[in-house]
């Protein structure tokens, strides 16, 4: 840690130094630009991805009338694009080859960049700078906050991207001099810098398909049973057992709220709490509906059956979003009747409520607390994710940009097929990714479904919207 | 074991069913005179209470003291799991909960591999889980207490479990203008859940007197009382309903009492939670079940202050239209505004009115 500090706190005058013993006129021209744009700072101007190939087209790129942020470069021109256009070949991570290991944290953060929507980020916060100018900005102190905040957390996410590659190319040039001065532990000590930075941007890679708005919060998953009786009731069983386990394996609290079991078997629909961050950024991925195929143990005719089961997934927004306001008075309050005399006839620890907010019609029930009192707090809860998640869906239909990208996630579509019999196999229609061991994604092991669905909704948008 | 335990819970949100059982209970009793000439029949007392258990503290209260490795514990959940049907969710969420309060709360960073420690052996667990699933004794008296309101109320057996309609008690007297400040008296107050949610939310000024003839009672409430720290709030008093407050006789801003209504017919044919484990003393209202209603109405005019309110559960639609009647034509001049009051499920479970 220590030396990469001092490391990068030499590279400005190591970096002077080479540049004035450069022979190259075209290399000191670019690199006197890089250094003058470098002076603006990261984040007016252009995407660096609008010029892709800048070492082709030096003089459009000194024209530029607008303040332009330059792409951090090295001292030789090299940028991320170039670097990942090259083809270099990418060696295992042990091999110490500067060009394999630039060309891996290249082509990550270009597609950091695409998962991030890079060119939307650039476009959504010079929008955002503008409106931020606007002297009766705080007449509206609630929207002013929201455009504030949003600003805040796009500047951080550009920020962070700006800098990964500004470190990128000073480890390059770094490496290089070490090269030419002869200096081995330079040379190792960079070397094992860009290392460190491949692994950085793996995990970089993963963090940045969970960049949604919601990816971070707890969420609620909900399961419900399809039509077709006990044997869809046992089906919706088998899907929540397999999220609790998931949520387990990963180190989520989980929580029951809500759990209506079948007459015989199985549930006919249950809801629980998952606690812990980035919850919701990855069971999103489940919402839709699950299909089963197997020779139902219910069946005494021994015939296969399919099933199906819907998975519902809502986000547990903070406080510091802007929450749906619910009026008390919107509310009716349904609490569990034992039947009969009730009073001290009767014993029981049923203590369900439900809440059902008039206006939407939006319910939420909770039997899962120890007294009214609880389950009437938790079922207040999930009712205000569930209003939460209703307000989300109707900003998210003027926003075109995030349509797109709910509709494909929307409830109701079968995204998932589970075939026990007459062969095994687990497939997701969405990624065509399946395993042929349905026993251990029945345990919870889904993280590979749920990874391949993300870097696939996410990589395949169009950077040109 | 099927019928005991198949519970719809759906149907608890079905509108239908509700008429049905109004109907039901509107339905005039054959000729109650002639039913006391049977012999009243013995409560179903074949399976008698066990003997208490050795510890007479709650379970949950108890030190944890007793490690047990978390393959033992994990065989033992299987046991138990084992002897409840699939479509008993209610007896799996009762064995979740006895786990979690046998079982000391687990210190964070604490090592997953460390043995449990509970607050009973083993096989103390696995007999009170078999009580309570062949012998029917109430979840409540296995573990020791009721989460009821916001509160965990103590309770063991010889003393009524709080219900869950009685909470609604507790908003009656929050909605009675000055109560912060004044003296209430909670009559038969078993537990002492009522007089324990009543007193926190009083001010300097307000005091609840709980009083109990039965001694256990008295002992719970006095647990009750400690444990949310309102001792200098309520003052509980053993004796039958009026007789321990003498001293306070026309100044008290309200009278609250649960006490036992249920028909001394209807007894026996309690769910067998109730009718096998729970006390008599605390149920059983006499003939019409109205015994111990008409006492304390009898006791109020000369115990409330100008004003003072009262509120009384009782057994039902019945009873409480009965009430209402029998005091706004009895005592007419003593008394005001006294009507009937829903519970949750929309039986008139109470009755309350103004003293004069």
């Amino acid at each position: 840690m220590a030396s990469r500090l001092i490391t990068r706190s030499t590279a400005a005058v190591l970096l002077s130094h080479l540049r004035s013993r450069t022979p190259n006129p075209t290399h000191h021209l670019l690199t006197h630009g890089a250094a003058m744009s470098s002076l603006l700072g990261p984040t007016h101007g252009l995407p660096a991805t609008a010029r892709s190939r800048p070492l082709l087209e030096p003089t459009r790129w000194f024209s530029s009338p607008a303040p332009v942020v330059e792409a951090p470069r090295t001292v030789d021109g090299l940028t991320v694009d170039s670097i990942a256009d090259k083809g270099w070949t990418i060696l295992a991570e042990a091999e110490s080859d500067w060009r394999s290991h630039a060309a891996a944290v290249a082509q990550s953060i270009r597609l950091i960049k695409k998962r991030l929507k890079w060119k939307w980020l650039l476009e959504r916060s010079k929008q955002l700078a503008v409106v931020l100018e606007k002297p009766d900005l705080w007449e509206d102190p609630v929207f002013a906050g929201n455009v504030s905040r949003e600003q805040g957390e796009l500047m951080g996410k550009i920020k962070s991207v700006n800098q990964f590659e500004q470190q990128l190319m000073e480890h390059i040039d770094m490496l290089r001099l070490a090269r030419e001065e002869g200096d081995n532990e330079l040379e190792t000590e960079s070397m094992r810098a860009l290392a460190d930075m491949r692994r950085d941007a793996k995990e970089k890679e993963l963090n940045a398909l969970l960049s949604g708005d919601n990816d971070v919060y707890p969420c609620f998953i909900e399961v419900q049973a399809g039509a077709g009786g006990v044997e869809s009731m046992d089906w919706a069983a088998m899907v929540m057992n397999m999220y609790r386990s998931w949520a387990q394996r990963r180190g989520y609290r989980v929580t029951i709220i809500e759990e209506i079991p079948g007459e015989l078997a199985g549930i006919k629909r249950a809801t629980i709490k998952v606690d812990g961050e980035y919850a919701f950024g990855y069971a999103k991925s489940e919402i839709g509906v699950h299909r089963l195929v197997r020779i139902s143990p219910f069946d005494s005719g021994k015939r296969r059956h399919t099933s199906f089961a819907a998975v519902a997934v809502i986000p547990i927004l903070g406080e510091a979003s802007s929450r749906y306001q619910i009026n008390e008075s919107d509310l009716r309050i349904e609490r569990f009747r034992s039947g009969g005399p009730g009073g001290q006839h009767a014993n029981t620890t049923e203590s369900a409520v439900r809440i059902v907010h008039i206006p939407t019609g939006t319910t939420a029930t909770c039997q899962n607390e120890r007294s009214q009192h609880m389950n009437r707090a938790s079922a207040m809860a999930v009712l205000q994710s569930r209003l939460d998640q209703l307000e989300i869906t109707r900003q998210a239909q003027m926003n075109a940009e995030h349509t797109q990208s709910l509709s494909e996630i929307s409830w109701g579509n079968q995204i998932r097929s589970y075939v026990l019999q007459p062969y095994r196999m687990v497939k997701d229609l969405r990624t065509n990714y399946e395993v042929s061991d349905p026993d251990s994604v029945l345990e919870g092991d889904l993280d590979d479904f749920i990874l391949s669905f993300l870097s696939l909704s996410l990589d395949k948008v169009d950077e040109s919207v | 074991m099927l019928s005991l335990s198949a519970r719809p819970i759906l149907s608890a949100f079905l509108p239908k069913p509700k008429p049905r059982r109004l109907l039901l209970l509107l339905r005039p009793r054959r000729s109650s005179a002639s039913a006391s000439a049977l012999t009243p029949p013995t409560p179903r007392t074949t399976t008698p209470d066990p003997p208490e258990d050795a510890d007479p503290t709650p379970l949950f209260l108890r030190p944890p003291t007793h490690p047990v490795p978390e393959a033992s514990l994990a065989a033992f959940r299987r046991r138990a799991a084992a002897l409840v049907p699939p479509s008993a969710p209610h007896l799996h969420r009762h064995l979740r909960w006895l786990l979690a309060d046998a079982s000391a709360p687990a210190p964070s960073g604490a090592d997953p591999a460390a043995p449990h420690l509970l607050r009973a052996p083993l096989d103390e667990l696995e007999a009170l889980w078999l009580r309570h699933v062949r012998d029917r004794r109430p979840f409540q008296y296995v573990v020791g207490n009721e989460h009821w309101k916001d509160l965990v109320v103590a309770v063991r057996d010889g003393v009524l479990i709080p219900r869950p309609e009685t909470e609604t008690v507790v908003d009656m007297v929050a909605a009675v203008e000055g109560f912060q400040d004044g003296w209430w008296a909670d009559l038969g107050t078993g537990s002492g859940a009522i007089a324990v949610a009543v007193a926190r939310m009083l001010g300097p000024g307000g005091r609840v007197f709980a009083t109990d003839v039965s001694e256990v009672a008295v002992e719970v409430a006095r647990l009750n009382v400690q444990r949310y720290g309102v001792q200098d709030k309520v003052e509980i008093r053993r004796g039958s309903w009026f007789e321990p407050l003498e001293d306070v006789k026309g100044k008290l801003m309200g009278v609250i009492s649960n006490p036992p209504y249920i028909p001394t017919d209807d007894l026996p044919g309690l769910q067998p939670e109730v009718g096998w484990h729970e006390p008599k003393l605390a149920l059983d209202g006499g003939k019409d079940g109205l015994d111990h209603l008409l006492h304390l109405c009898e006791g109020l005019s000369s115990a409330l202050m100008p004003g003072g309110f009262f509120v009384f559960e009782t057994n039902g639609n019945k009873q409480s239209e009965f009430l209402v009647d029998f005091i706004s034509t009895k005592w007419s001049s003593s008394f005001c505004d006294v009507e009937a009051v829903l519970d949750f499920a929309d039986i008139k479970r109470f009755v309350r009115g103004y003293r004069r």
